[in-house]
């Protein structure tokens, strides 16, 4: 697929990451990430800093080093880049390990689950190659098992905690009060390198109240299975693709207009947006089917989908709302009347390709320059 | 045990759309004044705080401040439990 090439408007380093989130599928695109990276005027503090936001260092690393750019960049930086590179790759074994452990205690007990997000894209997605980060390993399972699970979970070691949040006892009532996760739970296996496991477990594809979701038990009712890299004949349950797709997008949209995800400084990132464009470009056939379409229309979740499609179009000259026939909807305007909580992030004049690049995410949600107050 | 009427409604009125003057009626929905999932978290956390006390797992559900007359019967339970 040939798209056009990023503007450069926002600097070199912030157009080296789009380009690297989107991935790299064509020569120029490649030239145009080799060229960036050798120009004399890059700012590599600048560079590590967005990529490091953007939980990119491991995929900046990989392409620096798979395009045999040793010599041509500043040793520490490459020596450094290596190394988190490695690490990405350890941690994503550790994390591989513990995911098999926990599956294989859950299909004992006949829960319905699957996994989600990083540990469902890096080896499909991302090709194995340890570039996709991770912070947790999450699933999904149904809101009747909620008790079950976090029962087992504990009989496996983990606990639940919420020291991670600046606020713990705020995060504590803040779980109880909207269940749509288990607590995040914890391990401690102190290996090197990996001192705890975090599982992120959900029972929603949205939000506790969210004005759109999808029923669960209709998304795990046909799963499909894919392979573990390095484990042999050992699989694990996920979403079929129009599932996978509709979480993700949902995902993004939870992250883009729930306040506490920028408060956490946990919000919309360009590697998220690289999940959506990659499923997309994967699943093309299976998301074009008139599945999709029927699927959000029985649960009017066109619009947010669409919101997020007309950002990531905004963004990264894609053009998804196009493929999906989607151009008329995500009215800014709809969606606002449906968001009116106190729990939102309020609309601001900036574009998504600006609040992606802010360091400052204290803002909010950009208004998609295309549709604004429609 | 003291009345805490007073220090109860300055909690609710710092999270809820309340305006001074008007007394609160503790038989309406919170929700039809303005609590959200956001500041339903909020008042609970100001409750813990402004009464030193703290909320048992099984009291923080939906029913415990579907109404002011219900949150404050809490808020005074709790009291009660920790003053005994």
């Amino acid at each position: 697929m040939t798209r056009p090439l990023p503007d450069a408007s926002l600097g070199s380093e912030w157009t080296i990451l789009e380009l690297l989130a989107r991935g790299i599928v064509d020569e120029p695109e490649r030239q145009m990430v080799r060229d960036l990276l050798l120009t004399d005027t890059l700012n590599w503090g600048e560079l590590l800093e967005q990529a490091l936001r953007h939980k990119m260092v491991p995929m900046l690393a990989y392409n620096i080093i798979s395009a045999d750019l040793r010599f041509d960049i500043p040793t520490s930086i490459y020596q450094h880049l290596e190394s988190a590179l490695e690490w990405n790759r350890w941690q994503m074994e550790v994390f591989r390990r513990e995911t098999v452990r926990v599956a294989q205690r859950l299909a004992t007990r006949g829960i319905h689950f699957v996994v989600t997000k990083g540990i469902a894209f890096e080896s499909t997605l991302y090709g194995g190659l340890g570039t996709r980060c991770m912070n947790d390993i999450d699933f999904m399972i149904a809101p009747r098992d909620r008790e079950a699970v976090l029962s087992m979970m504990q009989e496996l070691g983990f606990r639940p905690y919420f020291d991670w949040a600046k606020d713990p006892r705020r995060e504590e009532i803040s779980s109880r009060l909207n269940p749509d996760h288990l607590p995040k739970l914890m391990r401690e296996i102190d290996r090197p390198g990996t001192r705890i496991i975090n599982v992120d477990v959900a029972n929603s594809l949205t939000w506790t109240k969210s004005p759109f979701d999808v029923p669960v038990e209709e998304a795990l009712e046909d799963i499909v299975e894919q392979a573990v890299p390095g484990m042999p004949g050992v699989y694990l349950p996920c979403f079929r693709p129009i599932y996978q797709f509709l979480f993700t997008v949902l995902h993004l949209f939870r992250e883009a207009w729930l306040q506490k995800f920028v408060d956490f400084g946990n919000d919309v990132s360009l590697m998220k947006f690289g999940d959506v464009i990659r499923l997309i470009d994967r699943d093309c056939d299976k998301l074009t089917d008139s599945e999709l379409r029927r699927i959000m229309e029985t649960h009017d979740i066109t619009r947010p989908v669409a919101w997020v499609l007309r950002n990531l179009d905004d963004t990264f000259h894609t053009h998804t709302l196009k493929l999906l026939a989607l151009e008329q909807r995500g009215e800014e305007g709809l969606l606002a009347s449906q968001m009116q909580s106190s729990g939102y992030v309020r609309a601001s004049g900036q574009s998504m390709r600006q609040r992606l690049q802010s360091k400052t995410r204290d803002s909010s949600r950009p208004v998609s320059p295309t549709r604004s107050g429609s | 045990m003291d009345d805490i009427s007073i220090q109860f409604e300055e909690v609710l009125r710092r999270h809820l759309r309340l305006t001074k003057p008007n007394a609160i009626n503790y038989d309406m929905e919170l929700a039809q004044l303005g609590l959200d999932s956001m500041t339903a978290v909020a008042v609970l956390l100001d409750m813990e705080k402004t009464f030193n006390i703290r909320f048992p797992d099984d009291m923080l559900v939906e029913g415990t401040f579907r109404t002011a007359q219900r949150l404050k019967e809490a808020v005074q339970l709790l009291r009660e439990r920790q003053a005994s």
